[in-house]
């Protein structure tokens, strides 16, 4: 990890590569400001995604970091939110992993106590950022067709057409139709057609990790990019251990090591902290000093508090006929009925994907099924492929015992405290799964599926709300902006600044509000785009 | 106290009994399977997967399996071992040498294409070689050649996850 001297001090510093670091990196400088982004993983080149994807069906996580202990964490509170295979170090951060569903927040959805006298409102509304999901999906690249009854109105149309529904997704239309849900297309980043010099969608069904770059992630849509424009630079295998401030409570360097642990420091004008939910809350955490003993930002006491995701629960049946699932790796099909409606106030909003992918694989059925021989086959024949799923997101509500803290007791690969997650559903929540599970299980059962059951309780790998954004700093730890209350010349970017979580996928909104900051960090500079 | 339990609470007692005397995973260290040891748990596996011998993109996923379990895996080098060790004993030559007929003789035998292991035969002090074969090493082989192509193929999948094809062949019914 050589670091030219001339790299040390920069306009504006950018911490992960991830969905709101990539982005951020491409938006400033295109405008000509000069950005370093920090990434704490390596470059994962797209060559090496064949190999990937085949270590990825032996079950192995390819974007795990090789650093022993560095992604070490510790967890509490009545459901162990896990972290394993919710995270990836390395150019694209979360992108590399997520499953490209790229829905947008509803209109109400900003404005929660206004609506339904529950949580909080955002202070920006739907109307100000509907623009900038409209960006955000031209730069992800954006499958989809306008035919959600419940979406709030867009201004522009999807980049790119749908994917085509599945076969299975006929027989989830077929039940749907006799009970009056509506089944429409599943917005995603990734190729319907070529598009932004990516390929068109292969189906290699293993969208963990893609192996052709048809699903967005933004060490292929926007880090190359940035570095062609000449002002940005990406620094990899550079984990920032600590922000400095000086005496006027400016922020003025960032601490960072590689494997050889030895430190660097990078100061800059501006800094933007991109590091996912638990991460950049830890960050500031672990930035206390004399001045901010509670962490950087940190006044209002919130950062970390009112981390929040998505519980999820499979509901599944098996069919008689097959339906052929496996054969991509990501879902044409959903409905958003249920995501905005009234009794809101008493239990969650949710929506419903219906998987293309269910049931157990040939490799599961086969060690217990009992049979060896020429007898083997034809079971795990029979067996597979006739299991239909249903998966359900729903909104949880921010709650202040739902965090992310120190634990010192416990030590990374770089000696600091690693981060604590405490984490819990309540009522609201149960709420919306129990009534979810009831819809699922009654589509299962008018599409003849039999054996119809619920999985274990789950959550998405969306971490939200650890540094909430809000007009009173007493009450919030980023403004409308992004920027800190505390701290003027820190950006903090991502999930981590939503009041509230919806129940669609986070992405969209990240990316929308990412290219807003930068926007707005470009006024700051007044600097037109180049392009 | 034992007979009480079986009798009041057989569920309970089948989960102390597996808990306590099911054969498990050792924590030995992984490494490299010899030629002859490969050999051996191919040709088992042979019969255990497909009930013929297997071609040679067959044998290779097979090897594939096994190389990356003993490499990466604690126990699994052990097991396996243990497993191509007894099979050689108990065919008095190597195993891999034997045919087809001979070598599902000798593993119906020896019960090695039960390997739905039974509570009671945990309890039981001798035969815990054997056991091992037939309750890790034996649904770990079917697994793993599950788990790849050979896997798909036998559910008539021509594209399968890791393996890219036509975009909208998930749109109908295979063909």
């Amino acid at each position: 990890m050589a670091v030219p001297d001339e790299v040390r001090e920069t306009e504006v510093c950018i911490i992960g590569a991830g969905a709101a670091g990539g982005i951020m990196a491409l938006e400033l400088a295109r405008r000509g400001i000069r950005v370093v982004v920090l990434e704490s993983g390596p470059r994962h080149d797209l060559a090496r995604r064949r190999d990937y994807s085949r270590r990825f069906v032996k079950g192995e996580n390819p974007w795990e970091s090789p650093l022993a202990g560095i992604d070490r964490y510790t967890t509490g509170g009545s459901v162990g939110y896990r972290l394993e295979w919710n995270r990836a170090r390395g150019v694209g951060g979360s992108t590399l992993h997520w499953e490209g569903t790229t829905l947008r927040l509803h209109a109400e959805d900003f404005r929660m106590r206004t609506v339904h006298g529950i949580a909080e409102d955002w202070p920006i509304s739907y109307e100000e950022i509907e623009p900038y999901y409209g960006k955000a999906e031209r730069a992800l690249g954006v499958a989809g067709a306008p035919d959600d009854p419940w979406a709030s109105p867009r201004s522009t149309a999807f980049p790119l057409p749908p994917f085509p529904m599945s076969f299975s997704d006929g027989f989830f239309a077929g039940a749907c139709r006799k009970l009056g849900i509506a089944l429409h297309h599943l917005p995603q980043a990734r190729n319907s057609l070529a598009y932004a010099g990516r390929s068109q969608c292969r189906a290699c069904g293993t969208c963990h990790v893609c192996p052709t770059g048809a699903k967005a992630s933004t060490d292929l849509t926007h880090i190359p990019q940035a570095v062609a424009t000449g002002h940005a630079e990406i620094v990899t295998d550079a984990t920032v251990l600590r922000l400095e401030v000086d005496r006027s409570n400016q922020l003025r360097s960032a601490v960072y090591a590689g494997a050889d642990r030895s430190e660097r420091r990078l100061s800059a004008r501006i800094f933007v902290v991109a590091a996912g939910g638990v991460e950049t809350a830890r960050l500031l955490l672990l930035s206390a000093a004399p001045d901010s003993p509670r962490g950087l930002a940190n006044r209002s006491g919130l950062v970390g508090r009112y981390f929040t995701s998505h519980p999820m629960i499979d509901v599944t049946g098996r069919m008689a006929a097959a339906v052929y699932p496996y054969r991509i790796g990501f879902s044409t099909a959903m409905s958003g009925q249920f995501a905005v409606r009234p009794g809101r106030q008493r239990r969650g909003a949710f929506f419903l994907e219906f998987l293309n992918s269910a049931g157990p694989l040939p490799g599961e059925i086969a060690p217990v099924s009992g049979a060896w021989g020429t007898a083997l086959a034809r079971r795990v024949k029979a067996e597979f492929g006739r299991t239909l799923g249903i998966r359900i997101y729903a909104e949880q509500l921010p709650d202040a015992s739902n965090t992310v803290t120190l634990n010192a007791g416990v030590r990374d690969y770089f000696g600091n405290p690693v981060p604590h997650i405490t984490y819990g559903i309540g009522s609201y929540e149960r709420a919306a799964l129990r009534e979810a599970e009831e819809i699922a299980a009654k589509i299962l059962a008018a599409l003849g599926a039999e054996d119809i059951r619920s999985g274990p309780l789950g959550y998405a790998a969306h971490q939200l709300g650890t540094h909430r954004m809000g007009g009173d700093p007493a009450q919030s730890v980023v403004n409308a902006n992004l920027r800190a209350h505390d701290v003027p010349n820190l950006y903090l970017v991502g999930g981590g600044s939503f009041v509230t979580a919806s129940s669609s996928p986070p992405t969209l909104t990240i990316a929308a509000l990412a290219i807003r900051t930068a926007e707005h960090i470009a006024e700051v500079y007044r600097r037109p785009p180049s392009c | 106290m034992l007979a009480l339990l079986v009798l009041w609470r057989p569920q309970r007692f089948a989960q102390v009994v597996s808990r306590r005397f099911k054969p498990r995973l050792d924590a030995t260290a992984p490494g490299v399977l010899s030629t002859s040891e490969m050999q051996t748990l191919v040709a088992f596996a042979a019969v255990l997967v497909e009930g013929r011998e297997l071609d040679a993109q067959e044998a290779s996923y097979m090897v594939e399996h096994i190389t990356d379990k003993a490499g990466k895996t604690p126990g699994y080098l052990a097991l396996y071992r243990k497993t191509a060790d007894l099979l050689d004993r108990l065919a008095g030559a190597p195993f891999s040498s034997l045919s087809l007929e001979q070598r599902t003789g000798l593993m119906k035998q020896h019960g090695f294409t039960d390997y739905d292991v039974r509570i009671r035969e945990c309890l039981l002090p001798w035969g815990r070689e054997a056991l091992a074969v037939r309750a890790l090493a034996v649904p770990d082989l079917i697994g793993g050649y599950y788990f790849s192509p050979a896997g798909w193929a036998a559910v008539g999948y021509r594209a399968f996850p890791s393996r890219c094809g036509e975009l909208t062949r998930y749109t109908s019914a295979e063909a």
